[in-house]
């Protein structure tokens, strides 16, 4: 299949997904095929979003390239190395849709969590949380206390925080998925300068087609029961994307093509969980 | 600060007022040789052997404990209370200490949390007052000091609340947080450093401030069946001399009283301390 293109991963690529399935209760009653066969490689500094109704496994499939959970067949690789390994390494950063910042600690030393857990020193944590700081633009906070922050600050903060490290990898699973609509366009222009900024790759997971369609150079559109890859399309908007994008026939035309391939994803199951804004 | 202080001062003196009008209140209208029916007394005497004046115990405060010492009987209760405080304060910090490791052992091994469970809720029903002289027989003979023994009956109290409040609170991270240290590949150890005990404190500081008084409770009942002279031990003998001096007693009870606020007190400023950075529904 063609549009899958996965024909030649090579060791440099960030994410190979090789012929994974994943059955949750394999061999009980309750069953579940989450996913199917799946194929995708995703080259470094590459942008992808996961999109598809719920049940989809889309969020499986990041928590499998994450070595949150294991395949129950195929093999995944990340940065050439087999997924846990990678997680063991701490070779990408993860940011949810909670931004599940520690109420206890500042916002400085939230950022500092992944640090510490690599065992870095003192100063040299605090000077590249202070960087990260002034990458999500929220250096007056750095004491403050995470609830004393907005929703949309804290999701900066918890960005940060999987950033901190300089992974070659960003994992997202629909992190502004509970910010407004202001706030969210506002944050995925930021998430695209960070990114540029810092050359790394990311996985979106989203149920938002203009979120996907705006920042991503690849959009994989997902099918439910089981979990299956349909169609991958590029976008390409090109590196210069802001405000007016949104308002481009290209923009729409992109929008109107992952619209289509969701549908042909789900003619068969009836369009659910997905939001058209 | 200072008037949201003032205020409390206030209102803690104002309830210490109706508690007296109440007591001088029972004191004029209650039968004096207590009420009874079927034979089984409902209501206390109010003779002045068993309901002194509120007054006279104020006053019995500034006359000696024994008649023709120079020194007033507060300083003597006041020295008995410290002695209990510090048996109290050490079994407090041996029963925090013991209830917390007990915690997150059951919290690491849930097999453990099945099978140990059942016995530490058992301990508690121990009958302290007959354990007492055993144990303290035993540290006897072990050549440790009796206030020792004390102190170990009083964290036998308290391990129990801190130990129950540190298990629920151990389980409250949420999953995300979870999901996170797992994304670290974070050992089973660092994630309950970094996450599920700072998670846990606003579930441990109810339990401290139990078995903070849990405290108070097991040294007092300890020293009155080992005859280690702190407040306990004070109480019971003045109770013994009730008859030509029934104010003397309660002399007794005001310095307990005043330990056991303290030792709430303490736990509150360890709440303040550990609290102050935490949201405020947190608390």
């Amino acid at each position: 299949m063609t549009t899958r293109g996965v024909s030649h991963p090579v060791a440099s690529d960030a994410v190979v997904v090789d012929r994974v399935s994943m059955t949750f209760n394999e061999g009980k009653s309750n069953e579940v095929r989450a996913l199917c066969d799946l194929e995708l490689v995703i080259r470094p500094a590459d942008f992808v979003s996961l999109i598809g109704p719920s049940g989809c496994g889309k969020s499986t499939l990041l928590r499998l390239i994450a070595s949150l959970i294991s395949p129950t067949s195929g093999s995944l690789l990340v940065n050439g190395k087999s997924a846990s390994q990678a997680r063991v390494e701490q070779d990408y950063g993860m940011a949810f849709q909670q931004s599940g910042l520690f109420e206890w600690r500042t916002v400085q030393k939230n950022i500092e969590l992944p640090l510490e857990l690599k065992g870095w020193g003192k100063s040299k944590r605090h000077q590249r949380s202070t960087e990260m700081l002034e990458l999500v633009q929220l250096s007056d906070f750095a004491s403050n206390m995470p609830w004393e922050l907005s929703g949309g600050m804290q999701q900066r903060v918890a960005i940060a925080r999987s950033l901190a490290a300089h992974p070659p990898l960003l994992l997202m699973d629909e992190p502004f998925g509970a910010l407004d609509e202001m706030t969210r366009e506002h944050m995925q222009a930021e998430l695209l300068r960070i990114c540029a900024a810092s050359e790394t790759t990311v996985v979106f997971v989203t149920h938002s087609i203009p979120e996907a369609v705006y920042l991503s150079n690849r959009v994989v559109v997902m099918s439910p029961r089981p979990g299956r890859i349909t169609e991958i399309i590029d976008v390409n908007l090109g590196s210069d994307r802001d405000e007016d994008t949104r308002e481009e026939a290209t923009f729409y035309g992109k929008i109107t093509e992952v619209r289509e391939a969701l549908r042909g994803a789900e003619a068969a199951d009836g369009p659910r969980g997905i939001e058209d804004r | 600060m200072i008037l949201r202080g003032l205020r409390r001062a206030a209102l803690f003196v104002l309830a210490l007022m109706i508690v007296a009008a109440a007591w001088e209140f029972y004191k004029a209208v209650g039968p004096e040789k207590g009420g009874e029916i079927l034979g089984v007394r409902i209501l206390p005497r109010s003779s002045e052997r068993a309901m002194p004046h509120t007054w006279e115990m104020g006053q019995r405060l500034f006359d000696p404990e024994v008649r023709g010492q120079d020194r007033p009987i507060w300083l003597a209760v006041l020295g008995y209370s410290w002695f209990t405080f510090r048996m109290a304060l050490v079994g407090f910090a041996l029963g925090c200490v013991f209830g917390m490791s007990l915690a997150v052992v059951m919290a690491r091994f849930s097999v453990v949390e099945r099978g140990l469970l059942p016995y530490v809720v058992a301990s508690q029903t121990v009958p302290l007052i007959a354990l007492a002289p055993q144990v303290a027989a035993l540290g006897g003979n072990w050549g440790l000091p009796k206030w020792m023994w004390v102190a170990a009956l009083g964290a036998f109290l308290a391990f129990f609340p801190v130990s129950v409040a540190t298990l629920k609170g151990l389980s409250t991270a949420p999953a995300a947080s979870l999901e996170l240290m797992d994304s670290y590949a974070a050992s089973w150890w660092t994630t309950l450093r970094k996450l599920r005990f700072p998670a846990a404190v606003p579930y441990i500081i109810p339990g401290m401030k139990l078995g903070a008084t849990a405290a108070v409770i097991g040294v007092i009942v300890s020293e009155v069946s080992t005859g280690v002279r702190g407040v306990g031990f004070a109480a019971l003998t003045y109770a013994q001399k009730a008859t030509s001096d029934p104010a003397q007693v309660y002399t007794a009870v005001f310095g307990a009283a005043l330990l056991g606020l303290s030792m709430f007190g303490l736990v509150v400023a360890i709440e303040l301390l550990v609290m102050r950075n935490r949201p405020a529904e947190a608390s």
